[in-house]
C-alpha cells in the first residue's frame, strides 16, 4: 500500500481544466488518478466480478473486440411471409396512433391445435348441415370466456361453471344464424376443456395478484397494483369533489330531461301527423262532395294557404346525430339549435358596430388625455404649407360708399394695396383703379394678407390680381415687379387652383400625361374609389381620364400649374 | 481483512464451511457446487434444478464468475464426480430462513409510510457522503442491522467493509477490482441474497425502480427458445410469461403487438387477425433507416406488459413486480415492406425522483452488435437535452449495459476534449455534464475509468491517450449512424396532478 507524497486539492466539478493530449506532458510527471479510488461501475457488485465483464474492462476500453459471450440468435425456420403477409406502407408523415393492441385483434381467443381437431371432428359429424367456420367458432369460445370471466372471477377456486343459459346473452350479439346451431355443443366442449384445466382460463395468462400471502414470494406474479398515492384530504378538495358530483348530477338530469323533451316532441310529431292526414281525408271528402253537389267554388279551402314553414327546419334537428358532449345547449322549446345561429350580416353590422365603438372610445380617450393640455411653444414646427395658409387670405371687398369719386384720379393709376387688418373693419373708401374687371376677377376678387416679417417689417401679400395691361411694356413695368423677386424663400405661397375652373382644364388638358400615370392607368379607378360617384370605375377609355378627377395625391404634377395670370405676389 | 484462504473462486454458494464429499449423480441434490465442464474447462458450478429427460437427468448449473446468462442445463456426463462436491449446508439453510421470516415480519411491523421516508433519506446522505457506488446495498445493510441484531457481529463487518466502500482512499488496497474476493464481499453478497426481497419490494413501492434481486427461484431461466419474427431467440433469464409455458418447448411471441403463444395453432390464428404493424404509439422519430415510438404504459397497458415480459428475457436486473404504468417506453424500429420491426427500446420514468432518464434498456439480441445500442443510449440523452435536464441510466447495470454506456460516454466527452485541447481551452466536468446532458458523476466517472483525470504539478488536468484517440478514429470511421436530433418531433409529455394522483 503506497501512501501518497502529496495531499491533492479536491476537485470540484466547477474547477477549469486543462486538456491536453498525451503526448504534450511528460508521462513521468504526472500521476493518474484513477488508482487513488475505486470506479463506480454501476453494476450489480456481486456481478461486477463476473469473468466476462473483467476481461473487457481490464482492456479500458482499447479491446473493443473483446465482447461478453451472449447465446446467439438463430434464423427461424417458420415461414415468415405466410405469417406476417400483411403489407405495409409508410406514411409520409410520422405515425400518431392509440389503438390498443386489444382494438388491432378483434376476436382474442385463438384457436389451439386441440381445438382444430375437435372442430374437425366436428364438423366431420355434422356431415351435409352447415358447417362451423374457425372464425365463428372462435367468436363462440371467446363469449364463453369472457362471460365466465365477469361472472364467475373466482372460478379456479370455487370451481362454478357458468351454465349454458346465462352464455345465450352474450351470443345474441354474434350473427345467430350462424352461431346458434352450433352454441350448444361448442359449450360442452368448452366446459370439458375448462374442467380439464380446473376451471383455468383456457388461455394461459399471466399471474397477476391474488392479495395472498404467496404473491410477495412468487415471481409469476407481475404487474401488481401500486399504491396509490395518498392525496391530503382538506376542505377545498371536498368542495371540488362535491362541486363536480353536483355538475355530473345536473347534466346528466339535463340528458335526461333532454330525452324525455325529445320522445314528447316526437310524441306531438305523430300527432300532428295523424291530424294532418285527418284533414286530408276530410277534404278528399269534401272534394268529392264537392263534385257530386257541383258546387263550384275556388278549391282555396282544400289546400293550405301558406307552406308549413315551420316544417322544414325540424327535419336537420331530428336527423342530426346525438350530441356529443354532455354540455351541449338545450333549448327548453326543443327548436333546433340552426335556428339560433346568427346570419352573416348581423355579424358583419355587429362588428362593424364595435369598431365604430371603438374609435368613438379612442377618440373620446384622445380628448381626454389633451384635455389640460396647453401648447405654450411658440411656433413649435415650421408652418405647414398648403392650403391652409391661404385661410389667412381675406378677399378684398369693395364697396362703393356714396362718396364722389376720387378727385385725382391719374394718382390711382398706380394701384396700392391698402392694408386689411380683419375683414370686420371698415372697408378702405379708395376705389382701385385700373383694374380690370373681367370675369375672371369677379369670380375671384383679390386677396390680401398682412404679415410681420423680419424686423417688425410689414407685409402685405396680394393675389388673384388681374394683369396689368402689357401694352406698354416700358421701364416702369420692370419697376413694378422689382420687389416681386422672392427674395424670403421660406414663404413659397401655393395657389389654390380650382380643379374645374375652365381655364385650368383647358390648361391642363394640354399637358401631355407623365409616363408614371400611364402606367398606373389601371390603378388609378382605385384611387379614386373615394369618389365613386363621379367616376365610377372603368367609366372612362384608358388613357382619357380628366385631370380634375385625379385623386389628391396625383395633383402634384400639376401643382407647378399656375393660373395664366401668373400673378405673382409679393414676399 | 486481509485475503481469503478459500479464495475468491468460492463465489458460488455462501462463505461458509461446507461439507465436503464425494457425490453420484443420484446424490446429487440443489445447493450443491460441483465441478461442471463449461466451454472445454472444468469450473465450479452452483446446481440450481434438476430434472428428469428421455436422454437422463439433467443438473441447471449457474456457473462461479459467468453471468446467469450461460446458465444451462447439463447432462451428467459433463459433471466431475471424481472431485469432492460441496454439500449445501441443512443448519445454516434453515438459519437463514428462519431469519429471513424474523426480518419480514420486523418489516412489516413498521408502517409503510414511515419507512420509506426514512430509507429516502438513508439513502440520500449515504450517497452524498461518500459517492457511495451501490447505494442500494449500503441500504440493505442499513436494514439489516435492524432487522436481525442477533447477527450484530457478522453484520458489523459487513458495514465495515461497506464503508471502506463508500469512502474513496482509506483503504484503497481492498478497493482495487480484483478476482480476489474478501470474505466480507462474499458475506455481503450472501446477505443481500437473503435479505434483500423485502427491502426490493420496500424501494419499488417507494421509487418505481425497476431492478430486481436475483436470489429467487427465477434464477432459473423458464423458457428455453422463443419465435419472434425473423428469428428464434434464446432466452438468458427468468421471465414471468404464465407457468404452462416452461413446459413448452418453444414459444411463439407475435412480433408487432408481443402476445405470447405456446400454441402454434394459436400463434396462426393470431397472425390472420392482427392488424397492428409498428408499435401502437406515436412515431416521434424517423429517418432513412429507424423510427422512435413513444408509448405510454398506462394507455397501451398490454402491449407494454407484453414488451416488458420480452425484454425480462434478456434483462437480469429487470422486475416486473409492479405494473407498467407509470413508464413510457420509447422503442426503436426498422422499417420494411412488413411493419416497423422491434429492434429495441428504452423505458422511463413518468416522473423521476432520481432524475434517471432510463429505467430499463434494451437491444433485442438479434440486433445487438450493430450500433443499436448506442442509438437508443443517444436518442435517451436527445431528450434529456430537449428537456434541459441531465440524465443518467438507472443502476445496476448489466455487463452489457456497462460497456454500451462506457463506449457512449467515453467516445462523447473525448470528441469534446478534443475540441477543447485544439482551441486549448480549459474545461470543467460541469461543462462536459451540461453539454452532454450527463451527469457530474457520470463524466467523472468515465474519465476516471479512461484513466484521463491526472495531478500535475498541483494542478488537476485532463490527459487524452493516444490510444484513445486512435482508437475513436477508427471506430468513427467505422459509424455510420447517428441520431439526427433535428428530426425528433417531441415535447416533454406533461402529466398532471389528477394523473399522478390517482394514475398510479
Amino acid at each position: 500500500m503506497a501512501t501518497r507524497k502529496v495531499r491533492y486539492k479536491k476537485l470540484s466539478v466547477k474547477t477549469p481544466l486543462q486538456v491536453l493530449r498525451e503526448d504534450q506532458i511528460d508521462p513521468t510527471e504526472y500521476e493518474s488518478l484513477t488508482n487513488e479510488s475505486q470506479i463506480a461501475t454501476g453494476v450489480e457488485q456481486a456481478e461486477e466480478n463476473e469473468y466476462h465483464l473483467q476481461a473487457v474492462l481490464q482492456g479500458a476500453g482499447v479491446a473493443a473486440d473483446k465482447e461478453i459471450p451472449v447465446p446467439p440468435p438463430e434464423q427461424s425456420n417458420l415461414n415468415y411471409d405466410e405469417l406476417y403477409s400483411q403489407r405495409f406502407s409508410k406514411t409520409s408523415t410520422y405515425i400518431r396512433f392509440s389503438q390498443t393492441v386489444e382494438e388491432c385483434v378483434g376476436c382474442m381467443y385463438d384457436m389451439t391445435e386441440d381445438d382444430s381437431v375437435f372442430l374437425k371432428s366436428y364438423n366431420q359429424k355434422r356431415g351435409a348441415n352447415p358447417h362451423l367456420s374457425e372464425d365463428d367458432f372462435e367468436r363462440i369460445m371467446e363469449v364463453f370466456e369472457d362471460t365466465a370471466y365477469i361472472k364467475t372471477p373466482f372460478a379456479s377456486v370455487d370451481q362454478t361453471i357458468v351454465p349454458y343459459d346465462e352464455m345465450i346473452q352474450g351470443l345474441q350479439d354474434l350473427d345467430t344464424s350462424k352461431v346458434m346451431p352450433h352454441a350448444k355443443e361448442i359449450y360442452e366442449y368448452w366446459k370439458s376443456m375448462r374442467q380439464a384445466l380446473s376451471n383455468q382460463p383456457l388461455h394461459p395468462a399471466l399471474k397477476f395478484e391474488t392479495h395472498q400471502e404467496t404473491d410477495e414470494m412468487d415471481p409469476y406474479v407481475c404487474f401488481r397494483r401500486r399504491e396509490m398515492r395518498q392525496t391530503r384530504k382538506t376542505r377545498a378538495r371536498d368542495v371540488q369533489s362535491a362541486d363536480k358530483l353536483k355538475r355530473l348530477r345536473k347534466e346528466l338530469e339535463e340528458g335526461r330531461q333532454l330525452v324525455l323533451a325529445s320522445h314528447a316532441r316526437e310524441l306531438l310529431k305523430a300527432e300532428m301527423l295523424k291530424t294532418d292526414r285527418a284533414i286530408f281525408e276530410q277534404r278528399a271528402q269534401l272534394k268529392e262532395h264537392k263534385i257530386r253537389l257541383g258546387i263550384k267554388t275556388d278549391d282555396e279551402d282544400l289546400i293550405n294557404q301558406k307552406p308549413q314553414k315551420r316544417k322544414a327546419p325540424e327535419v336537420p334537428a331530428i336527423q342530426r346525430p346525438p350530441p356529443s358532449q354532455i354540455r351541449l345547449p338545450v333549448r327548453p322549446d326543443g327548436r333546433p339549435a340552426e335556428a339560433d345561429l346568427a346570419q352573416l350580416a348581423d355579424r358583419l353590422a355587429e362588428k362593424e358596430n364595435e369598431l365604430r365603438a371603438d374609435i368613438e372610445k379612442k377618440v373620446q380617450n384622445h380628448s381626454e388625455w389633451n384635455k389640460n393640455h396647453v401648447d405654450l411653444t411658440r411656433g413649435p414646427l415650421s408652418p405647414v404649407r398648403g392650403p391652409k395658409l391661404d385661410l389667412s387670405f381675406r378677399p378684398a371687398k369693395t364697396q362703393y360708399l356714396m362718396t364722389p369719386p376720387a378727385s385725382v384720379s391719374s394718382g390711382a393709376e398706380e394701384p396700392t394695396p391698402m392694408d386689411l387688418d380683419k375683414p370686420e373693419n371698415p372697408p378702405s373708401v379708395f376705389h382701385f383703379w385700373g383694374v380690370s374687371q373681367d370675369e375672371e376677377s369677379l369670380e375671384r376678387p383679390p386677396k390680401y394678407r398682412r404679415r410681420i416679417g423680419r424686423l417688425n417689417r410689414l407685409w402685405i401679400d396680394r393675389r388673384g390680381m388681374a394683369s396689368p395691361p402689357r401694352d406698354h411694356g416700358d421701364d416702369n413695368m420692370s419697376d413694378k415687379w422689382k420687389y416681386d423677386q422672392s427674395s424670403d424663400d421660406e414663404d413659397t405661397t401655393m395657389f389654390e387652383v380650382d380643379p374645374y375652373d375652365i381655364r385650368a382644364l383647358r390648361f391642363r388638358s394640354s399637358i401631355p400625361l407623365p409616363a408614371w400615370m400611364t402606367n398606373r392607368l389601371v390603378a388609378v379607378p382605385v384611387g379614386v374609389g373615394n369618389r365613386p360617384a363621379i367616376l365610377p370605375p372603368g367609366a372612362l377609355p384608358p388613357g382619357a381620364l380628366p385631370p380634375g378627377a385625379l385623386p389628391p395625391g396625383a395633383q402634384h404634377p400639376n401643382q407647378g400649374v399656375r393660373p395664366p395670370s401668373r400673378q405673382q405676389t409679393g414676399g | 481483512m486481509g485475503s481469503n484462504g478459500t479464495n475468491g473462486d468460492a463465489a458460488v454458494g455462501s462463505d461458509m464451511p461446507r461439507q465436503k464429499g464425494k457425490a453420484t449423480p443420484d446424490t446429487l441434490k440443489v445447493g450443491c457446487i460441483a465441478m461442471v465442464i463449461k466451454d472445454g474447462q472444468p469450473r465450479r458450478a452452483e446446481i440450481l434444478s434438476i430434472r428428469e429427460t428421455k436422454s437422463g437427468r439433467q443438473f441447471y448449473c449457474n456457473f462461479d464468475n459467468f453471468n446467469k446468462r450461460l446458465d444451462e442445463w447439463v447432462p451428467v456426463g459433463r459433471i466431475d464426480f471424481e472431485q469432492d462436491v460441496d454439500w449445501p449446508n441443512p443448519d445454516k439453510d434453515k438459519q437463514k430462513d428462519g431469519k429471513m421470516k424474523k426480518a419480514s415480519t420486523a418489516q412489516k411491523k413498521i408502517p409503510g409510510k414511515k419507512t420509506q421516508k426514512r430509507v429516502g433519506k438513508r439513502e440520500q446522505s449515504v450517497a452524498s457522503e461518500g459517492q457511495t457506488p451501490h447505494p442500494w446495498t449500503d441500504f440493505v445493510e442499513s436494514q439489516q442491522v435492524k432487522a436481525s441484531p442477533q447477527k450484530a457481529e457478522e453484520d458489523d463487518k459487513v458495514v465495515a467493509s461497506l464503508e471502506v466502500g463508500a469512502t474513496p482512499g482509506v483503504g484503497s488496497d481492498e478497493m482495487e477490482l480484483n478476482e480476489d474476493e474478501t470474505p466480507a464481499e462474499v458475506a455481503k453478497r450472501e446477505r443481500a441474497a437473503s435479505f434483500s426481497r423485502e427491502e426490493e419490494i420496500e424501494k419499488l413501492r417507494t421509487s418505481g425502480s425497476m431492478t430486481q434481486n436475483p436470489a429467487e427461484i427465477s434464477r432459473i431461466r423458464n423458457i428455453s427458445r422463443v419465435e419472434f419474427g425473423r428469428y428464434v431467440l434464446f432466452p438468458w433469464y427468468f421471465s414471468p410469461y404464465p407457468e404452462i409455458f416452461s413446459q413448452e418447448d418453444c414459444i411463439f411471441i407475435c412480433e408487432f403487438c408481443l402476445s405470447y403463444y405456446g400454441d402454434l395453432k394459436s400463434f396462426t390464428r393470431h397472425r390472420l387477425k392482427c392488424t397492428l404493424q409498428h408499435p401502437p404509439g406515436n412515431e416521434i422519430y424517423r429517418d432513412d433507416f429507424v423510427s422512435f415510438y413513444e408509448i405510454d404504459g398506462r394507455r397501451q397497458r398490454t402491449w407494454c406488459r407484453n414488451l416488458c415480459l420480452l425484454s425480462k428475457m434478456f434483462l437480469d436486473h429487470k422486475t416486473l413486480f409492479y405494473d407498467v404504468d407509470p413508464f413510457l417506453f420509447y422503442v426503436m424500429t426498422t422499417r420494411d415492406e412488413r411493419g416497423c420491426h422491434l429492434i429495441g427500446y428504452f423505458s422511463k420514468e413518468k416522473e423521476s425522483a432520481d432524475g434517471f432518464n432510463v429505467a430499463c434498456i434494451l437491444t433485442l439480441p438479434q440486433y445487438q452488435r450493430k450500433g443499436y445500442g448506442r442509438l437508443l443510449i443517444q436518442f435517451s440523452y436527445e431528450l434529456s437535452k430537449i428537456e434541459g435536464k441531465l440524465g443518467s441510466p438507472e443502476k445496476p447495470l448489466s455487463d452489457l449495459g456497462l460497456l454500451s454506456y462506457r463506449q457512449y460516454w467515453s467516445e462523447n466527452i473525448i470528441d469534446l476534449l478534443l475540441g477543447f485541447s485544439e482551441r486549448e481551452e480549459r474545461c470543467t466536468i460541469e461543462g462536459i455534464a451540461s453539454h452532454l446532458a450527463m451527469t457530474t458523476q457520470d463524466v467523472e466517472h468515465t474519465l476516471q475509468a479512461l484513466k484521463m483525470q491526472v495531478y500535475h504539478k498541483g494542478e488537476h488536468k485532463i490527459v487524452i491517450p493516444e490510444k484513445l484517440i486512435q482508437q475513436r478514429e477508427k471506430s468513427k470511421a467505422k459509424q455510420k449512424r447517428l441520431i439526427d436530433p433535428e428530426r425528433i418531433q417531441w415535447k416533454p409529455p406533461v402529466f398532471t396532478a389528477s394523473n399522478r394522483t390517482w394514475g398510479w
